[in-house]
């Protein structure tokens, strides 16, 4: 009966007119026609309701090309803690976009630049980015050298860095062949460290530390060759990267050239339908003197923290060179959250003959990424590895 | 009792709901078309917010509970008239699969030796232009992607024809051929940049458009066209409520069974793109008044070509599934879901397609709307019929329009086709008590048939009951007459039913009675009006709101 009056007072409340109706009708059709007339008297436009209207202008602010204010979380350095930032973005012309942004952190990290991006150079298969600024961090960690290093030894150092750079991405053949190249130019101010540690130069001395007060002005040039597969870089369920980048720095006085070479692997391997996931990643930083010239202790490679050996301290691991391995089983929540089970390996070693596996510290973990098509904006993880628990809040894919 | 049998039928009852002095039925049920008897004009374009609406589908429609209410365009004999929706073709007008594989198309195909380009296709994931043809006809081209040659052309040309065929307002659409060497741009014609503006188009917009289109081996391309349609474009329509600007649009769309039954229809040409953006109303005038056409104008995000193939849920899943997101969530992904391990046959030209794991009862479109939800078991009967009503040459003819350069890829599709329509009917048409074409001869014998069984879908019932009562139109008081039974699909009336005079009417309650179906046991309520000829059908109720007083306990209302 609740369904017979509930039909009842649908056909009533849609139809009100039919009262007016009822002597003359004669046929289904006319009656439908009665109907009909009664709403031609009472049209109104088709409008959308305030929920679709607000909605409506949001999504076209967003697609418009006036959405030039956003978030900015990227601090001046890894480990400055949580980050507040915005930034504001104008298209210079149709494809072409200029961003100043900044950002700042609790323990005083600030970062303020510039970036312009022209996307679409050498028939969309360049990208020339042109980025200049300065940043301040004021507490980087500095442990030592080494894998004998201990996390109760640690030091802090500050730097300031203005820097200018330019880089060219390109794909020569549309996709999977990766030239990049870039030049930047920078000085390293290295100061005292604030923060709850010993400064780093209240411990060591530039006989114990190389590049210990150095402010070297740097002439940074870089090449990469590379394969990548990836769907893209920020998310990607499928695909690889195979890439090789030459780095010189050079130092117009003489004191701290060097040159570096980085090797990075990562392979995902999807099964069943990308339902998992199989992420593996290697990569390796090796580092060469030039004659003479000493590498600064914070030139020297490291892991930062947050995307490489998750359970540790930024910058816990230093030394001339160092290897990362990693691997995840990612599995599919949905089209916009992934979990993932993880371990980290990192090892780093004065030779690169004396980089072993055996001696890595390793941590394990999950993760959460709500992730779009082709980015990441939230990573969430909780590691552990022997020095503790580490809790990971990231933009960004991890890799 | 007259209340219950109008308060559901929109068409078929509307004022018997509420008023005592009018007739069950009218002296034209039951209609055949749906009158548009005024002007809308006035109507507006109406645009329809994407992201609102995967939003409201998703978060809203995804868990709202079906209202349970009879569809509303329906006439009296529980069929869909002819309307700006629809229109009644294959199932119950003789198609030749020539006329299919011709469709909509009544005009001349594009002349592709030029081509003007106007601006760039805005919506959806294929590359394409809006571009004038030699013969300065405006046409909407659609390439296809580099990785899947023909597949997203082959696509809309056979869905087309299938939506054609089913009763669908479709758009004009033509495989072409686009050549960058015969190409002018308009003078006025732009180009949106990112940054939002409209700038001249150039050469290298078009290089930057064919850039994402599979390229043939002379450098021409394969492009769908679609005609542009006459009339005032308004933008899409809602799957909910009316248009207020149409005084002819009376039933709210999630009640319409024509919106209702693409559950059904896309399910088997897995159609999973069902946003408005899809959709079109147009202001034409016909017989010299204004009414706006209902279009699905994009159904080529069908046989698995959405996206990109690696979107395996496609038909499977909304784009957000709660529940089967908490199971592999809580899982860790071992809590598979069928489209992880289905097998697919590959081709570079069909989608993810397959007819031997397909269930068209758990199908799903990437968001549902609510016609979806209210799809009840008759309106997925009636669209379970008309699927079944194409013959293996209608979609060997539908899918021959694809032009697939593999004849093994075309045969493919046919197959899944061919599997697809058994899939719908073996799910659809045993569910309910599948009797249809009730006939009462003048002689007084009533003959019918069984959907189901005649599919082979179903083994014959041990027998069939028919109640039969004296029906009073003016006041839809019923008197039963006598029952009578039978083995087969025929039996006479019983004698009574000499008693009622020309322009008299007769209740039968048609019931089989089957122990492997047990929902065959509620009887479809048919009425039929003494002519001066004989009998005339004038009312069938599959599901009827008023339960039969012989109906066994147990066998529930809705299969």
């Amino acid at each position: 009966m609740r369904r017979i009056a509930a039909g009842i007072l649908f056909v009533i409340a849609a139809w009100p007119s039919a009262v007016r109706a009822q002597d003359e009708v004669t046929s289904r059709t006319e009656l439908i026609e009665k109907e009909q007339d009664s709403k031609a008297q009472a049209l109104k436009p088709a409008a959308p309701g305030k929920a679709e209207a607000y909605v409506t202008r949001i999504a076209d602010t967003f697609l418009s090309g006036n959405m030039h204010w956003h978030a900015f979380w990227q601090n001046a350095y890894s480990g400055g803690g949580f980050t507040v930032g915005a930034g504001y973005t104008q298209f210079v012309s149709g494809y072409n976009t200029l961003d100043v942004r900044g950002s700042i952190t609790p323990s005083g990290y600030k970062r303020l630049e510039s970036e312009f991006i022209a996307p679409e150079l050498f028939g969309r298969r360049g990208t020339l980015n042109v980025l200049g600024g300065w940043r301040e961090a004021t507490q980087v960690g500095f442990y030592g050298f080494g894998m004998g290093s201990s996390k109760d030894n640690r030091t802090n150092y500050s730097f300031t860095q203005p820097y200018l750079s330019a880089q060219l991405r390109v794909f020569p053949t549309g996709r999977f062949l990766l030239l990049r190249g870039g030049l930047e130019v920078s000085q390293w101010k290295q100061g005292a460290g604030q923060g709850d540690v010993p400064s780093v130069e209240q411990v060591y001395t530039p006989q114990t530390l190389p590049g210990l007060g150095a402010q070297p002005v740097y002439w940074h040039s870089q090449g990469t060759v590379g394969y990548d597969s990836r769907t893209s870089p920020g998310y990607t369920r499928r695909g690889a990267f195979y890439g090789v980048t030459v780095h010189d720095f050079t130092d117009p006085d003489g004191a701290y050239g060097f040159r570096q070479v980085d090797y990075e692997g990562i392979q995902h391997i999807p099964i069943l339908r990308e339902a998992w996931i199989i992420a593996l990643r290697a990569y390796a930083q090796t580092t060469y003197e030039k004659s003479g010239q000493q590498i600064p202790f914070f030139m020297m490679p490291s892991f930062s923290g947050g995307g490489d050996l998750r359970a540790y301290a930024s910058w816990r691991l230093r030394d001339q060179n160092s290897l990362l391995l990693q691997a995840e089983w990612r599995a599919t929540v949905n089209r916009f959250l992934e979990m993932a089970l993880f371990v980290d390996g990192g090892t780093v070693s004065p030779r690169r003959n004396d980089l072993d596996v055996k001696d890595m510290k390793t941590d394990v973990g999950i993760g959460f990424r709500f992730h779009g098509q082709l980015a990441t904006p939230l990573r969430i993880e909780l590691t552990r590895g022997s020095e503790g628990f580490g809790l990971v809040f990231a933009a960004s894919q991890v890799f | 009792m007259r209340t219950r049998i109008a308060a559901f039928v929109i068409l078929g009852g509307l004022a018997t709901t509420v008023f005592t002095s009018t007739p069950a039925f009218f002296d034209d049920d039951p209609i055949s078309r749906e009158p548009e008897s005024r002007s809308a004009a006035n109507a507006k374009p109406l645009n329809i917010e994407l992201f609102f609406e995967y939003s409201y589908n998703l978060f809203v429609n995804a868990s709202r509970r079906p209202s349970e209410r009879r569809a509303g365009n329906i006439n009296t004999i529980d069929e869909v008239p002819d309307s700006s929706w629809f229109t009644n073709r294959v199932g119950t007008t003789p198609i030749s699969p020539e006329q299919l594989a011709r469709g909509v198309n009544s005009d001349a195909a594009p002349a592709p030796e030029k081509w003007v380009l106007l601006r760039e296709k805005t919506a959806g994931t294929n590359p394409g232009f809006t571009a004038r043809d030699a013969n300065g006809v405006t046409w909407f081209l659609q390439f296809d992607a580099p990785e899947f040659p023909e597949a997203s052309s082959a696509a809309v040309e056979i869905a087309t024809k299938l939506f054609w065929g089913l009763g669908y307002n479709q758009v004009e659409t033509f495989i072409t051929r686009f050549d960058p060497a015969h190409v002018e741009i308009d003078s006025k014609a732009t180009y949106k940049r990112p940054s939002g503006a409209r700038t001249p188009f150039t050469r290298d917009d078009i290089t930057r458009i064919l850039e994402r289109a599979a390229r043939n081996a002379d450098g021409t391309y394969r492009a769908s066209a679609g005609r542009l349609l006459p009339g005032k474009v308004l933008g899409s329509f809602r799957y909910a409520g009316t248009r207020s600007d149409d005084p002819n649009d009376l039933v709210p769309h999630e009640h319409r069974r024509d919106l209702r039954a693409l559950r059904v229809f896309g399910a088997w040409t897995n159609l999973v793109d069902w946003k408005a953006g899809n959709t079109l109303d147009v202001l034409v005038e016909e017989e010299g008044r204004s009414i706006i056409k209902h279009y699905l104008q994009d159904v080529g995000s069908s046989f698995g070509m959405a996206n990109n193939l690696h979107e395996w849920d496609m038909g499977w899943e909304y784009y957000y599934d709660g529940p089967a997101a908490k199971r592999r969530f809580l899982t860790y992904g071992f809590g598979l879901s069928p489209w992880q391990t289905v097998p697919y046959t590959s081709y570079p030209s069909i989608g993810n397609f397959e007819g031997d794991r397909f269930d068209p009862t758990i199908w799903k479109p990437q968001t549902p709307v609510q016609p979806y939800i209210e799809m009840r078991a008759d309106d997925a009967f009636w669209a379970a019929r008309r699927v079944m009503a194409f013959s293996d040459d209608l979609i060997r003819a539908a899918v021959h329009t694809g032009q697939y350069t593999d004849g093994a890829a075309e045969q493919h599709m046919a197959a899944v086709i061919i599997k697809r329509r058994d899939a719908i009917g073996r799910a659809y048409l045993p569910a309910i008590n599948p009797i249809v074409s009730p006939r009462l001869d003048a002689a007084g014998r009533l003959t019918f048939q069984n959907a189901a069984v005649d599919a082979g879908f179903a083994e014959a019932p041990t027998s069939y009951r028919a109640a039969w009562l004296r029906f009073d139109n003016a006041t839809a008081q019923t008197r039963p007459l006598a029952e009578t039974r039978s083995a087969t699909t025929s039996m006479p009336a019983p004698t009574e039913l000499a008693s009622i005079a020309a322009g008299g009417f007769v209740e039968i309650d048609l019931a089989a009675e089957s122990a492997a179906h047990p929902s065959w046991n509620v009887p479809i309520r048919t009425h039929f009006k003494r002519t001066a000829d004989g009998w005339k059908l004038v009312g069938l109720e599959r599901m009827a709101d008023r339960p039969a007083a012989n109906v066994p306990a147990g066998t529930g209302q809705r299969p």
